[in-house]
């Protein structure tokens, strides 16, 4: 039989076309067919697939299993997700043979009733014989995603922000006034009234820096009566170094910082403390948030000089958690890959691409083509996180900084250290042998020991070649390091059938998902595409990027954001509550050349973020979640701001950044070493929380207890929950007590009649009314009866005081 | 205010509470939790009639060796010595213990476990289990959550989360002496369920349960009676804040779990130290032996929190990675768990607890027949073993199996997600109905997978 010549041309659509199809385009030379074969076909082998295989797998089957057609010879031979189905001449190749023989749990066919064996023995003969097969036709897999139909989804869309037309014209302060307002006038809902200005201070103080007004800025704001008094303190926050803090730890929360590795080797990584100084630093110097972006994507490869800073922004990418001990290096580089896919997308877009790493995403016109596109660009990418410790597999060197400060008492991980242990270990070991050899005289090798013995300086003798390897591997690596990421060998990923590294199918060019055809940027194919995956992320005729950082400014303002599914704006996130509204917020954005603050600015300044908290059964039957911000919501405050508030009223809060992390002294695996585990959970430190260490799996308590974000995963809006170990915390922990102790005795330096005033201003940034001031003067003086002393009994009325829900709680 | 206005207050609170206003936070369910909020850990409705109220899991951490223990492998004996194709230098290890048939239903139990032999005919053995890579960390996960490369909510917090608890004095979820390593917390973690779901930790692997705490249960300052002086003041505070927004069910929830906080002061500590125990009950389970004091306190503590109306809870006991040194190490293993384990059963039984609360024996895989040393046993997640006991499952009863020498799951497999989807069936829910939105995707406890074993089922 002649060879049979088959071409496939994978023709991949531009974005235009409804469908990917994959056409077989035949150059059909079968000159010699033998007619008994082909009819032995039609006799035996047609009949059978048409009556036990085509209701699954064929062109009219209403749902196509496992991407396999036996309707045609082409989609027979290339079989489908696993591979071909049909091997000629080779059973053994033959899936499906191996499948109608029931063998293989996973894998029956027809699902229901075996075949009977007559049957079984006629494909097997077929395939035998080389498989004869005259059906002609082009195998059509139709892809479920439809990208053309996709591209009109709401947020694919371009931004579109024509002002709307409000009715009552008099409540409208600002530009964003007359969104919302408009928004509110189309469901009958009616703004709430202005909050009052010692609210107004309270919250803004806490929103912009995370921290509350001393009882001083509180007076100079309430009697300052120009009518700009606001402006001037929102402009004051906006200066304050505290800004950075605040707004830079949102930032964390969705780069899954952290400073270890997390999963089942939770190595340290002492470095990468780096990377949080880098973000304060960038939101206090207003750095367009483009550029922001172009740094933590690919700040290695941008034009100009490599500074320290834009390396060490790269630690984006090498921050997640990670299979350290996974064998399987071509797996790992993918989950690696997949993560890295995943933060990228949803960080900056709120898209979900990593869903189509096993298939074509379910719900969004993401295509397992687009995934591998993306993989590519990160699998050309070398992505520095260190590592060592005992059970870690992959490591990798870091990078070196250029004249970035050390680290105050830095330490490397000390492998001639680990060596020298070792190795005094085999010394013992072999002791041990010589001893037995004593006690057992030429019989030792039947001791039990002995084998016990050997197998310990096997593994002992292992170990120290590790380290050794190790060590030479990290030899050059000194001086200031940084995690981060650098280019590899450019190169295409293969698709992955169903994620598989072991099923690989065709390679993708690099490039980014097709719905979102805003731009011409291309991959030169010499790079890696880091640099253009960041230009088009950054991309100001990106639909997705500034609706979905502006939308991530106003869930932090207001509580809730336009869109409230910040991470996810795809099909199965929620909807924008107010397009108009979050379309002009983008569009403000890049035009005021993406900055973060100017943002935070007017929203701050409209008079929607100035309502009160106050309930409105009306408005509430109508939209009893506030999607459409009718009145501020009341706020719990966050754990870093709960803790910082409380360090700032007792006067012991240290503002000025701390040196580098406690994290950096250590090395290999956290949690191992309980004093580290219990060093790191009641971490004491006075500077603002976001200096705490953030090792995962070892969060400090004050953090943990309060719904701190988990650092192995991405996380836009923080759950708020109240929970009684909370509870527990205020009323018992160690912390709470210093700090209500450090209350009461700044409160003694006050005139006695005014501490009670004085408490409930530092606390609560107002007066007590005089109910308040009489309970809190008598349980002060039912204290009084059995504390030894005014500051025991001050303590206990301080933290009664820092645990009621108005101490931790915005209206 | 005086103090009869501020006990008045109280009292108004705690009416208040009575008639049910309280909630304690249920994110991510907002639209629905604010026409109507409920304690989230007040028991709820499951899908459909449980047959187990309540779970203990004794987890064995480290793979135990089912070929020693519950499943007989005749073949194995007959071929000790020999290798096999796959294998290559690898030789077949018969088990150095004997099989018995047990009970009435002639289970066939290892010497190794001789007491908890005596209860064979509750026992439900799953021989058929397997999972997916041979690695500790990897099935360690897997096995308390469903996956190893994403954090996810554990076993625990998807039952809590599920059905509440029946104890609003205690939390719902207990984990006793964990391992800090294989994952940690992440084992007993509500990853993005409610905090509130979060497996409480008491103690640490490696210690004995005689010096385990919880955090924060006591205030080193002020006596009882001055606490609660102190929490009436800030609840006073409390609702005087709340006032200003009517039906602010936040600071309700605020209020409601100081509550609970203060109860769980005293509440806790009765049921952490073992006061009230018989002298026959303590040694029933091995309690004061050297051998058996450390699992035994375990498993009592399970029983004494099982008791008390605590949904789930989870015991551990390591490590069962014989490598080397099987015979020693696994005798020794099973003779710290084998009188507490029967002691428990016996226990639960007698207090009429085991026809509703589900016991869980096993680890996250098994080991293999063959081994290139002598006495010793390698990874094996191809074929394993786990048991199930009480609460609606069949006793006596031998559920799928390996092949001849115990390698592979053949018949009646179960991976995970498959005992997952069985435990939630237990307890009245339906694995694929059982979710929760969080980035704007519904989660499941089995994600895609998981079958019910519907042929175990009492």
């Amino acid at each position: 039989m002649q060879t049979i010549y088959i071409r496939f041309y994978a023709i991949m659509t531009p974005s235009r076309y409804l469908f990917v199809w994959i056409l077989g385009l035949g150059a059909m030379v079968c000159a010699n067919a033998d007619s008994a074969k082909i009819e032995f076909f039609e006799k035996k082998v047609r009949p059978t697939l048409a009556k036990y295989c085509y209701e699954c797998h064929s062109a009219k089957s209403e749902k196509v299993k496992g991407g396999l057609l036996l309707d045609t010879k082409l989609g027979i031979r290339k079989g489908g997700d696993t591979g071909p189905a049909m091997v000629p001449g080779d059973l053994k190749e033959s899936l499906l043979i191996e499948s109608i023989h029931w063998k293989n749990e996973d894998l029956q066919m027809p699902p229901k009733k075996k075949l009977p064996s007559a049957v079984i023995k006629a494909l097997e003969s077929w395939v035998k014989m080389g498989a004869p097969d005259p059906r002609t036709g082009q195998t059509v897999v139709k892809d479920e995603i439809d990208i053309e139909a996709g591209k009109k989804f709401w947020a694919f869309q371009p931004l579109d922000h024509a002002e709307p037309k409000v009715r009552k014209q008099k409540w409208v302060r600002t530009s964003i006034d007359r969104f919302v307002k408009a928004g509110l006038e189309a469901k009958g809902l009616s703004p709430a009234t202005d909050a009052d200005k010692a609210t107004l201070i309270r919250r803004v103080f806490f929103d912009l820096t995370g921290l509350p007004p001393s009882p001083d800025q509180v007076e100079g704001f309430l009697a300052n009566d120009a009518p700009d008094a606001f402006e001037q303190v929102v402009d004051s926050l906006l200066a304050s170094p505290q800004f950075g803090v605040r707004w830079g730890r949102h930032w964390l929360d969705v780069a899954r910082y952290a400073e270890s590795n997390g999963m089942e080797r939770n190595a340290a990584f002492p470095h990468a403390w780096r990377f949080r100084d880098y973000v304060v630093d960038s939101f206090n110097e207003d750095k367009p948030f483009d550029q922001f972006i172009r740094e933590q994507l690919a700040g290695d490869l941008l034009p100009g000089e490599t500074t320290d800073e834009r390396m060490v922004a790269t630690g984006f990418l090498a921050m997640g958690p990670k299979s350290l001990n996974n064998r399987n290096s071509a797996e790992f580089k993918m989950d690696l890959v997949d993560e890295q896919i995943d933060v990228t997308t949803r960080a900056f877009m709120g898209l979900t691409v990593a869903c189509a790493r096993c298939h074509d995403h379910k719900f969004d016109p993401i295509a397992t083509e687009d995934y591998y596109s993306m993989a590519g660009i990160f699998k050309s990418t070398h992505a520095l996180f260190g590592g060592g410790g005992s059970g870690v597999r992959q490591t990798t060197k870091l990078l070196e900084l250029q004249d970035g400060r050390k680290e105050p008492g830095e330490q490397k991980i000390n492998h001639a250290k680990l060596m020298a242990e070792s190795q005094s270990q085999l010394k013992l070991l072999n002791k041990k042998i010589a001893s037995l050899k004593k006690e057992f005289k030429g019989k030792y090798k039947l001791a039990p020991e002995y084998k016990v013995t050997i197998s310990e300086i096997k593994k002992t003798q292992a170990e120290l070649k590790k380290n050794r390897a190790r060590a030479t591997k990290s030899k050059k690596q000194t001086g200031a390091l940084a995690m981060g990421a650098r280019d590899g060998k450019p190169e295409d990923a293969k698709v992955h059938i169903r994620g598989n590294v072991d099923t690989l199918g065709k390679a993708i060019t690099r490039g980014f998902p097709q719905v979102l055809d805003f731009s011409d940027i291309e991959i030169d194919p010499s790079q890696s595409g880091r640099l253009q995956l960041a230009e088009w992320i950054a991309d100001p005729a990106n639909p997705l990027t500034p609706r979905v950082l502006a939308n991530r400014v106003w869930h932090h303002l207001f509580g809730r954001g336009i869109v409230s599914t910040v991470d996810n704006f795809g099909e199965t996130g929620e909807r924008p509550s107010n397009l108009p509204l979050l379309d002009y917020l983008a569009a403000r954005f890049v035009e005021n050349g993406w900055s973060v603050k100017k943002l935070v600015r007017e929203v701050v300044l409209s008079r929607a973020y100035q309502l009160s908290s106050a309930h409105d059964p009306a408005n509430a039957k109508i939209d009893p979640d506030n999607a459409f911000f009718w009145k501020m919501n009341q706020r719990r405050l966050d754990a870093e701001s709960m803790r910082d508030a409380m360090l700032a009223v007792s006067g012991r809060v240290i503002l000025s950044p701390a040196e580098g992390s406690p994290v950096q002294k250590m090395d290999g695996n956290i949690g191992r070493n309980p004093k580290q585990l219990e060093e790191l959970r009641k971490a004491k430190l006075d500077n603002r929380s976001i200096y705490l260490p953030v090792a995962r799996q070892a969060i400090p308590e004050v953090l943990k207890t309060f719904d701190f974000a988990e650092p192995s995963i991405i996380v836009g809006r923080r759950d708020v929950t109240t929970v009684p170990t909370q509870a527990l915390f205020l009323l018992n922990s160690d912390f709470v007590i210093t700090q209500s102790k450090a209350l009461a005795e700044g409160l003694a330096q006050v005139r006695k009649e005014d501490q009670i005033n004085h408490a409930f201003r530092l606390l609560f940034a107002r007066l007590p009314t005089s109910g308040e001031k009489i309970r809190t003067q008598s349980f002060l003086d039912d204290c009084m009866k059995y504390e030894d002393s005014e500051l025991q009994a001050w303590t206990t009325v301080c933290q009664a005081l820092l645990a009621s829900a108005e101490f931790r709680y915005l209206n | 205010m005086s103090i009869e206005e501020m006990n008045f207050s109280r009292r108004h609170a705690l009416q208040a509470m009575s008639t049910g206003f309280g909630y304690l936070a249920f994110s991510g369910l907002s639209t629905m939790a604010a026409q109507s909020y409920r304690n989230p850990l007040g028991p709820k409705s499951p899908h459909f009639t449980p047959r187990a109220k309540r779970v203990i899991f004794a987890c064995m951490r480290g793979g135990p060796s089912h070929v020693d223990t519950f499943d007989y492998k005749p073949a194995l004996a007959k071929d000790d010595g020999k290798k096999l194709k796959e294998f290559g230098s690898r030789k077949l290890l018969q088990s150095p213990w004997k099989f018995h048939k047990r009970g009435k239903s002639g289970l066939e139990i290892s010497e190794l476990y001789p007491q908890l032999a005596k209860h064979a005919d509750k026992l439900c053995v799953l021989n058929g289990m397997y999972a997916d890579i041979p690695n500790h960390p990897q099935c360690f996960v897997q096995l308390h959550t469903g996956s190893f490369q994403f954090v996810r909510p554990s076993l625990g917090s998807w039952a809590l989360y599920g059905l509440g608890t029946e104890n609003q004095n205690l939390p719902g979820f207990v984990t006793i002496n964990p391992p800090s390593r294989v994952g940690g917390a992440q084992n007993y973690g509500n990853a993005f369920l409610p905090a509130i779901y979060q497996g409480s930790r008491v103690g640490s692997l490696g210690q004995s349960l005689k010096d385990a705490k919880v955090e924060n249960l006591a205030n080193k300052r002020l006596s009882e009676r001055e606490q609660r002086k102190q929490l009436d003041f800030i609840q006073s505070m409390n609702r005087d804040f709340k006032s200003g927004h009517q039906e602010n069910s936040q600071i309700d929830g605020v209020i409601e779990s100081y509550e609970l906080a203060f109860r769980m002061q005293s509440a806790l500590p009765e049921v952490m130290g073992l006061k009230g125990e018989k002298q026959s009950t303590l040694e029933s389970y091995g309690v004061g032996n050297s051998k058996t004091d450390g699992f035994g306190r375990q498993c009592l503590m399970a029983r004494r929190l099982v008791e008390k109306g605590v949904r789930f809870v989870e015991i551990t006991h390591s490590s069962w990675d014989q490598h080397g040194g099987l015979k020693k190490k696994l005798g020794d293993n099973c003779m710290a768990t084998d009188r507490p384990l029967a002691a428990l059963l016996a226990d639960l039984e007698q207090r009429n607890l085991l026809e509703d609360t589900l016991v869980i024996w096993g680890g996250e895989f098994g080991r293999t027949p063959h081994i290139k040393k002598a006495d010793g046993r390698d990874h094996n997640s191809t074929g394993f073993t786990f048991w199930l006991a009480g609460g609606g499952v069949k006793g006596g009863m031998r559920y799928g199996a390996t092949d001849e020498h115990g390698i592979k799951a053949v018949e009646g497999r179960m991976h995970f997600h498959d005992l997952h989807a069985t435990i939630l069936h237990l307890l009245g829910l339906d694995h694929e109905k059982l979710t929760y939105s969080y980035a704007g995707r519904e989660f499941r406890l089995t994600d895609v997978h998981g079958k019910v074993a519907k042929k175990i089922l009492a």
